[in-house]
């Protein structure tokens, strides 16, 4: 099974497509501890929001394309009243107690969504374009799995060049570099962290409706993929795109070829890959800088 | 940080409480106070590693979860009587701890969250496919402690109750002398300034795996009276939620205290039956008051009460 070109193409496909999810959900929430030493537990919660409010929207507008333009904005919004009303307050108290609060959204999102869209499964459709599948090497692929992994590389590609190429991305990289100092210079890293939670926000509301045709939309999927996703922020390390590629990567395919290979010790495989990776470079693939200890 | 004498005065109460609730209860109530019990250690383990030593764990209930399957593993598997299955699942979680620690104790903060959280979704995960232990439906069949040499029937809830009340005070009281301890103290000095301990040439990462290991065996033996309470054992046992409940307790009732989590136990668990009575969204309700707990009182209910206590004086 595992010399089959067949096999390792279609598998090394589906690693890819839980990569791209996987780093659209930890881009923002990995450059935002990068910034902040702050983690937002409840990521996987905003995900699934997006999921139920991409769902909402095809069901009103009928489009998919309009959903996928209009959940991560909601989401965004969702996150900035969040940051706003409940986050910022806790700031300057101490991460650790942000992080608890962020916890405690889980239980309130959870039951919330419960609430309103009940406690069965949705799905949506993949949009017409997409609804075929493709022939590789004889044996047919959803095509909108391949477009998943493009949406995932488009994200990447517009990420690297704002954060290398334009004003703010100096000014977040200055942030994760040495706050104070930024600070010092007259950097506004509180208004950059704001705008780099948004974002993140909005790309897990992104990848929720992304997810939405492959995977089904139900309470409970924002913690399979949180945990995934600490994985990835905690792999790769935190505070880099480099990093966020890599541990997406990583844990994309050691978690596809794990669970199709032997799926009893997937989640232990994929335990094993983080304590390696923390005993060997406790900061990560991309370390920043000293994150670790703090 | 609380005081010993404090501990001591607020333990004493506790048990008091406990003893006339378990006088004057009915069946249901049996199953409350064990309930209750069990989770107080579980909390109270847990409140070892949060309010003493500064980790903030997310995947305790791995090492529960641990020690019930351990005990129904050697009870139902290899037909172990119950002690000797109970004394070596407590062994078989503090193992596992001290595997699961090597690693997430040389973590600080935020990343330590992340990590044990990791751990216990990937041990919940592993059990819920592994055919060996009954995958997603479990085991079923434990037996319970055979104690009739002092003449008393764990089968009967009301026995049952008292004898996981005496575990919990013994917990209790082994924590406790733990927390006295120089190695207790040692604790506290690197959760206060983890830099200067190391400084002074205490040997961090050791201290704060046997803080782990030690967690780990007294969830474990929490997690071998529940399934010997239940009779039966599930990969429910380690879901993430439980986790988060016990560190709700920890940190709602009050943490570095002991007694605050054990407090906290009985507060949450006669919430859940009450909350539960007159809506499904129970869990709504608790993060909404864990979150402005966290907010409005950030070390718990127990100073709170203290300060309740002394302002009355």
């Amino acid at each position: 099974m595992l010399l089959d070109p067949t096999f390792l193409a279609i598998q090394a496909l589906n690693a890819l497509q839980l990569a791209s999810l996987l780093f659209l959900l930890s881009v923002g929430l990995s450059v935002v501890f990068g910034l902040m030493n702050f983690i937002n537990l409840a990521h996987g919660t905003l995900y699934m929001v997006g999921a139920y409010l991409g769902l909402v929207a095809v069901r009103e507008t009928g489009s998919f394309w309009l959903a996928l333009a209009l959940a991560p904005l909601g989401v965004a919004v969702v996150g900035a009243v969040l940051h706003l009303v409940l986050l910022r307050h806790m700031q300057r108290a101490s991460p650790m107690r942000q992080v608890l609060v962020t916890f405690g959204l889980i239980y309130v999102g959870l039951d919330l969504v419960r609430m309103i869209w009940g406690n069965y499964s949705h799905g949506i459709d993949p949009p017409a374009a997409f609804a075929g599948s493709v022939q590789i090497l004889g044996e047919t692929y959803p095509a909108y799995r391949l477009l998943v992994i493009c949406i995932g590389a488009a994200v990447l590609a517009v990420l690297a060049l704002t954060l290398e190429r334009t004003r703010l991305g100096a000014v977040v990289r200055a942030g994760v570099d040495d706050r104070e100092t930024a600070s010092a210079i007259g950097l506004n890293i509180d208004l950059a962290f704001f705008g780099v939670f948004c974002l993140g926000c909005a790309l897990a509301g992104l990848a929720g409706v992304v997810a939405a045709p492959v995977l089904s939309i139900h309470p409970g999927m924002d913690m399979s993929v949180l945990v995934l996703t600490l994985i990835v922020v905690v792999v790769g390390g935190p505070g880099s795109l480099l990093g966020a590629v890599l541990g997406s990567l990583l844990v994309g395919f050691v978690e596809t070829f794990g669970q199709v290979l032997v799926p009893e010790y997937a989640s232990m495989l994929l335990y094993a890959l983080m304590a390696l990776v923390l005993i060997l470079r406790p900061g990560g693939l991309v370390p920043t800088r000293r994150v670790v200890r703090a | 940080m609380s005081s010993g004498r404090g501990r001591t005065a607020g333990a004493a109460v506790l048990a008091v409480v406990a003893i006339v609730a378990w006088l004057s209860v009915d069946y249901f109530g049996y199953e409350l106070i064990t309930e209750i019990a069990i989770l107080a250690i579980l909390a109270m383990s847990l409140d070892l590693l949060v309010g003493f030593a500064g980790m903030v764990s997310l995947g305790h209930a791995a090492f529960y979860g641990i020690g019930a399957y351990a005990i129904a593993a050697f009870t139902t598997m290899l037909g172990w009587s119950a002690l000797p299955a109970m004394g070596l699942a407590v062994a078989v979680s503090a193992a596992a701890a001290m595997i699961a620690g090597a690693v997430a104790v040389r973590l600080g903060g935020v990343f330590f969250i992340m990590v044990t959280l990791a751990i216990g979704e990937a041990v919940h995960a592993y059990l819920f496919k592994a055919r060996a232990f009954g995958g997603d439906d479990g085991l079923a069949g434990i037996a319970h402690l055979d104690l009739s040499f002092v003449g008393v029937d764990l089968a009967d809830p009301r026995a049952f109750a008292a004898f996981a009340l005496v575990v919990a005070v013994v917990a209790y009281a082994v924590l406790e002398m733990v927390v006295r301890s120089p190695f207790g103290r040692l604790l506290v000095a690197i959760h206060q300034n983890e830099r200067r301990a190391r400084a002074l040439g205490c040997r961090v990462e050791r201290v704060k795996l046997g803080a782990f290991t030690l967690a780990g065996a007294l969830a474990g033996l929490a997690g071998t009276l529940t399934a010997q309470h239940t009779g039966f054992i599930s990969p429910e046992l380690l879901v993430w939620t439980i986790s988060g409940e016990a560190l709700i307790v920890v940190i709602v009732g009050g943490m570095g205290s002991l007694v605050g989590p054990a407090a906290g136990a009985a507060v949450i668990v006669l919430a859940k039956h009450w909350v539960s009575d007159w809506t499904n969204y129970w869990m709504l309700c608790m993060g909404a008051a864990f979150i402005a707990v966290v907010v409005l009182a950030p070390n718990g209910l127990y100073a709170s009460l203290r300060r309740l206590h002394r302002a009355a004086r």
